[in-house]
C-alpha cells in the first residue's frame, strides 16, 4: 500500500513535468503546424547549455541565478534561430515537408551534441536542494518536489499568457485559422516566432528539470518518445490533455516498472511505446482530443 | 533528320517505358555497364567498393519498398527499419534454426514481413498522417523490444552463421558472386516498381495519397489500397532484410535503429517521392556521401579521430542533406533530372 | 457510354425514405423522402445550409443516415461504404472540384476507370497479360470520353494550371468516365461565368440523352428551371416541396424559404 501511494505520488510530480514539456511540443504543432520530431533534441541542447553555464558539481562555473538567466537567453535565441533558418520557409507547405525537416534536424543536433560534448553522461551542478523528504512512511526525493513546483509555476505563467494577454489571444486565433487571423492583423511571423520561443523555452526547462535528476546525456533525446506518448494520450489539440497524458504516462510507468518488470523483463522501457500503440488503436484522437468531422 | 516529335501509333506504344531505339541502346549500355562494374571497381584491387555496391543495391530494394508505402501511397512509415529487421531475422531463424535452404527462406521472409506489414498497416484506415507515423515508430520500438527479449532471436546477441545461398555445389560466397545475385534481384525490384506505377494500383495509390476523401467516389477502396501499399512495401523490406542478413551472415538488433528509418525516408525524399528512378538516385546520393566519408576517414593524411567521430559526422551530413532537400528541392533529384530532360528536348528553342 | 438499362423504363432509380441525420444538436436532415426517376434530370435546391449536400453525401455513402433507408435500383444501399456505392453505378462530383491537381486531366480520367479494371497485384507487378491489355482498353475509353465531353484541349494539361470552370468540366467528365447510371453533380454551376455555364449545361443535357439519370444540387434558379424535369426543395433539413419546376415556383413555402421571393418570381419564367 505504501509502495502504491509512493509510486503514485512521485508519478504525479514527474507527470506534471512531462505535461509541461509536452506543451512545448503541442504549441508548435498548433500554431506553426510543425510536428517537431526533434523536440527531444531541443531539450537535450537546453540541458547541455545549462551544463555549460552552471558547470558540474565538482567545478561549478556561474552562480545559479546567472546560469539560469544565460540558459533562458540561449533558449530564446535558439528558438528564434530555428524559426528563422528552418521553419519560416515551411509556412504553407504540406505537413509532411516540415515533418521530414525535423527528422533531419534531429539527426544534425544529435550528432553535433555528440561531437561537442561526447556520449558520456555529465553531472549537472546542483540546482535544487537534494535529499529525501518524507511524510509518514512515504519518502520522496526533494528535487522531485522542486521540479514539480517549477513546472507548476511555468504552467500558470503559460495559462495566464494565453488567457489574459492580447498576444496570447492572437496566437490562439491563429491556431484555428491562419489566414483569417492574418486578415485580422495578427502577424503570422510574430506568431511563429513566439511559438518557437515558447517551445524552445519549455523544452529547455524540461531538459534542465530532468537533467537535475538523472544528469545530462544524449539519452535526453529519447525524451521525445515520452513526449509523443503524452501528446498521443492527451490529443494533439488540448493543453489540459497534456497534463493528463503526462500523469497517465508517469504514474503508469512507475506502477509498471514496480509491479510488472519482475515478471516481464524490460517492460518499463517500452511502457510509453505500448501506451502509444494502445491509444492509437483504441482512441486515435487521444483521451481529450476532439475529433473533427471531415467535410466533403 | 527525323523530326523531334515522337508519334505514337497505338496505345501500347504510349504505355511503353522504353519507347525509342535510343532508349534501347541506353538501356543495353547501362546493363552492360552494371555487368562489368565490379571489374572496373576492383581494378585497384580494392574490395571495399564492391561491398559498398552490394549494400547499396540491397538498400535500393529496401527503399523501393518504402517509396511504395510512403512515396506513392502517402502512408508515412517510420517503421521501415523494423520491417527490414523482421525480414532479416526471419531468414536467419529459418536457415540457422530450422535448416531451410536460402532459396526458400528468402521468399518466406518476404511473405512473413509483408504479412506483418498488413497488420501494422491495418490501423491506417483510422490514423491519418503523423498519427500513423508515430504508430509505425512505436511498432519499431516494440519489435526491437521483442527481439531483444525473445529466445528464438538470441536476444541482444543476435544470430550468427547465417549460411550463404548455394545451388548444388555452387556456393555464393564471394562479393562478386553476391553482386550478380543482388543485382538480379534489384533489377527485378525496379521493374516491378515501375510496373506498379503505371498500373491501376499505382494510380489508386496516388489517388489515396493526394486526397483520400474523394478517392472512394471513384470506387477505390481506400482502406484496401493503404493496406496493400504496406503489404508491398514490407515485402520489399523483407526481401532486402533477408538478403542483407545472409550477405553479412550475422544479424543484430542494434543494426536497425530509428536513424535507419529516418535515412530511408530521407532517401525517398531526396530522390523524389513516388518515383522509382528518383528513389534509386536518392539511395545512391546518400550512400555515395557515406562512402566518400569512409574513404576520407581511411586516408593516411587524416588524423585518426575514431569511428564514433566519423559516424557522428556522417549522421550530421545525412541530416543536413535531408534538411537542404526539403527546404530547397522538395521534389528531389528526379525533378532536377526532369528539368534537364525537358531543356534538352526543347533545345535549341528552350 | 451505354449504361445498362434494366427494369422498367420510367421507374424510380434512387429513392430515400424517412432520412434523418444530425450533427450534435443540428438537424441536417429530418425525415426526408425523395424519388429520382430513371432518365430524368432532377434538381435539389434550397438555401445555404438546407442539407442539400448532406443528402448527396448520404446517398453516396459519405455520411450514414441515422434513420431511414436509401434504395438504388430496388436494392437497399443504406450505409454501404462509398466505394461500393460508386461501383454500383452512382458517381458524383464535389462542391469544390476535387481533381488531383498534380495529375493531368487524362490521368484523372484514367482514375475513373479503376473500378472497371481487374488487374491484381501480381499482374500489376509483372505488367503482363491482363494488366497491359486493360491499360490499353482504359486508354481507348478515356480518349472516347474526352471527345464526348469536348475537352480535347485540356487532355494533357495539369489540373493545377486550369481555371475553376475547366476543373468543373473535367470533374464532370471524370464522373462520366465511370460509366454511371446515376450521376450527382454538387453545384456544377457555382462560380462559373455565363459561357462556362452554357458548356456545363450542354454537357448535362448530352449526358441525360445518353440515358444517364442526373441529379443536380444547384443554387442557380435559372439553370434549375431550364434543365430539370423535377425539383426537390429542402429547407432546414426538411423537404418542403417537390414536383415539376413550375409547381415548385408557385409554391408559397418555397418563395418564403428563398427570402427574396421577387428574384424567384423573375427567374420562374416558363422554361426555355
Amino acid at each position: 500500500m505504501t509502495a502504491l501511494l509512493q509510486l503514485t505520488l512521485s508519478g504525479i510530480l514527474v507527470g506534471c513535468v512531462f505535461g509541461l514539456i509536452a506543451m512545448g511540443f503541442v504549441i508548435t504543432y498548433r500554431s506553426a503546424h510543425v510536428f517537431n520530431m526533434a523536440y527531444g533534441q531541443f531539450a537535450m541542447v537546453g540541458a547541455y547549455m545549462a551544463w555549460t553555464f552552471l558547470g558540474s558539481p565538482d567545478s561549478p562555473r556561474f552562480p545559479l541565478w546567472l546560469g539560469i538567466i544565460l540558459t533562458v537567453l540561449f533558449a530564446i535565441a535558439f528558438g528564434l534561430f530555428v524559426e528563422r533558418v528552418f521553419f519560416r520557409r515551411m509556412i504553407g507547405r504540406p505537413l509532411f515537408v516540415p515533418f521530414m525537416l525535423t527528422l533531419g534536424l534531429l539527426a544534425v543536433i544529435n550528432s553535433v551534441v555528440l561531437l561537442v560534448w561526447g556520449p558520456a553522461p555529465l553531472a549537472l551542478a546542483q540546482t535544487f536542494p537534494k535529499g529525501p523528504v518524507g511524510v509518514g512512511e512515504i519518502t520522496l526525493p526533494q528535487e522531485y518536489l522542486w521540479s514539480f513546483a517549477v513546472a507548476m509555476a511555468a504552467l500558470i505563467a503559460f495559462v495566464i499568457f494565453f488567457r489574459n494577454t492580447k498576444l496570447g489571444l492572437a496566437i490562439r486565433a491563429a491556431y484555428d485559422n491562419q489566414v483569417a487571423a492574418r486578415c485580422l492583423g495578427v502577424s503570422a511571423r510574430l506568431n511563429s516566432q513566439i511559438a518557437w520561443i515558447i517551445s524552445s523555452l519549455l523544452a529547455t526547462i524540461g531538459g534542465i528539470l530532468i537533467a537535475s535528476v538523472q544528469g545530462v546525456s544524449p539519452l535526453l533525446g529519447e525524451l521525445a518518445m515520452s513526449v509523443l506518448a503524452v501528446t498521443m494520450l492527451g490529443g494533439l489539440d488540448s493543453l489540459v490533455g497534456c497534463i493528463a497524458g503526462g500523469l497517465v504516462l508517469a504514474i503508469g510507468g512507475n506502477l509498471a516498472s514496480y509491479y510488472l518488470n519482475p515478471h516481464i523483463q524490460g517492460i518499463s522501457e517500452v511502457f510509453g511505446v505500448l501506451l502509444i500503440l494502445m491509444v492509437l488503436l483504441i482512441r486515435p484522437a487521444g483521451l481529450f482530443g476532439s475529433k473533427s468531422i471531415d467535410r466533403v | 533528320m527525323r523530326a523531334r516529335g515522337k508519334i505514337k501509333r497505338d496505345y501500347g506504344r504510349e504505355l511503353a517505358v522504353i519507347r525509342t531505339r535510343t532508349h534501347w541502346f541506353i538501356l543495353a549500355g547501362f546493363l552492360i555497364l552494371l555487368g562489368i562494374l565490379p571489374g572496373i571497381l576492383t581494378w585497384t584491387d580494392n574490395n571495399s567498393w564492391l561491398t559498398w555496391l552490394n549494400f547499396t543495391f540491397i538498400t535500393i530494394i529496401a527503399v523501393l519498398g518504402l517509396n511504395i508505402t510512403t512515396g506513392m501511397a502517402g502512408q508515412v512509415s517510420l517503421g521501415h527499419a523494423a520491417f527490414i529487421m523482421v525480414g532479416g531475422y526471419t531468414l536467419g531463424i529459418l536457415t540457422t534454426k530450422m535448416d531451410w535452404p536460402f532459396w526458400l527462406a528468402l521468399p518466406a521472409g518476404g511473405i512473413i514481413t509483408a504479412a506483418i506489414g498488413l497488420v501494422v498497416g491495418a490501423p491506417s484506415v483510422r490514423l491519418r498522417g503523423f498519427y500513423l507515423a508515430i504508430a509505425t515508430l512505436a511498432f519499431l520500438f516494440f519489435a526491437q523490444f521483442l527481439i531483444k527479449h525473445l529466445d528464438i532471436t538470441n536476444g541482444i546477441h543476435g544470430l550468427i552463421g547465417i549460411p550463404a545461398p548455394s545451388i548444388g555445389d555452387f556456393r555464393i560466397d564471394t562479393d562478386l558472386k553476391w553482386y550478380y545475385l543482388i543485382l538480379l534481384l534489384t533489377i527485378g525490384g525496379v521493374i516491378s516498381s515501375v510496373n506498379l506505377t503505371r498500373s491501376r494500383l499505382g494510380r489508386a495509390f496516388s489517388a489515396v495519397r493526394d486526397n483520400d476523401i474523394t478517392a472512394p467516389s471513384m470506387g477505390i477502396n481506400v482502406y484496401l489500397t493503404k493496406v496493400t501499399a504496406f503489404f508491398i512495401g514490407s515485402l520489399y523490406a523483407g526481401v532486402a532484410g533477408g538478403l542483407g542478413a545472409s550477405y553479412l551472415s550475422v544479424i543484430r538488433v542494434d543494426q536497425f535503429t530509428v536513424f535507419e528509418s529516418i535515412w530511408y525516408l530521407g532517401m525517398v525524399i531526396i530522390g523524389g517521392a513516388g518515383s522509382t528512378a528518383g528513389t534509386v538516385m536518392g539511395v545512391l546520393f546518400l550512400r555515395l556521401i557515406s562512402q566518400f566519408l569512409h574513404v576520407v576517414s581511411m586516408g593516411s593524411w587524416v588524423p585518426s579521430l575514431g569511428a564514433s567521430f566519423w559516424s557522428s559526422i556522417t549522421y550530421a551530413i545525412y541530416g543536413a542533406a535531408i534538411i537542404a532537400f526539403v527546404s530547397f528541392q522538395p521534389y528531389g533529384l528526379i525533378a532536377i533530372w526532369r528539368k534537364w530532360q525537358a531543356q534538352y528536348k526543347r533545345w535549341p528553342f528552350g | 457510354m451505354a449504361p445498362a438499362e434494366t427494369g422498367n423504363k420510367n421507374g424510380t432509380i434512387v429513392a430515400g425514405t424517412d432520412l434523418s441525420l444530425s450533427f450534435g444538436g443540428i438537424k441536417a436532415l429530418l425525415n426526408v423522402d425523395f424519388q429520382v426517376k430513371r432518365g430524368e434530370i432532377v434538381s435539389i435546391i434550397g438555401p445555404n445550409g438546407a442539407g442539400k449536400t448532406c443528402l448527396v453525401n448520404c446517398i453516396t455513402g459519405y455520411y450514414r443516415p441515422q434513420k431511414g433507408s436509401i434504395t438504388y435500383d430496388g436494392h437497399n444501399i443504406t450505409g454501404l461504404p462509398s466505394y461500393r456505392i460508386a461501383r454500383l453505378g452512382i458517381s458524383r462530383t464535389f462542391q469544390n472540384p476535387s481533381l488531383y491537381p498534380h495529375m493531368t486531366a487524362f490521368d484523372n480520367l484514367m482514375l475513373a476507370r479503376y473500378m472497371h479494371t481487374k488487374t491484381t497485384l501480381p499482374e500489376a507487378l509483372l505488367f503482363f497479360g491482363r494488366s497491359r491489355h486493360e491499360e490499353i482498353e482504359s486508354r481507348r475509353f478515356v480518349e472516347g470520353i474526352i471527345g464526348f465531353a469536348k475537352i480535347q484541349d485540356l487532355r494533357n494539361r495539369t489540373v493545377a494550371t486550369m481555371s475553376y470552370g475547366q476543373r468543373k468540366l473535367v470533374e464532370i467528365t471524370r464522373a462520366l468516365a465511370m460509366e454511371p447510371r446515376v450521376i450527382f453533380l454538387d453545384e456544377p454551376m457555382s462560380g462559373l461565368d455565363e459561357v462556362m455555364k452554357e458548356l456545363v449545361a450542354e454537357l448535362v443535357i448530352s449526358v441525360r440523352n445518353q440515358g444517364v439519370t442526373v441529379v443536380l444540387v444547384e443554387h442557380d434558379m435559372q439553370v434549375v428551371m431550364g434543365l430539370s424535369n423535377s425539383v426537390i426543395v429542402l429547407d432546414f433539413g426538411q423537404k418542403i416541396a417537390e414536383g415539376s419546376p413550375d409547381d415548385v415556383c408557385r409554391n408559397s413555402q418555397v418563395t418564403a424559404a428563398y427570402v427574396g421571393g421577387i428574384t424567384l418570381g423573375k427567374t420562374c419564367q416558363p422554361a426555355a
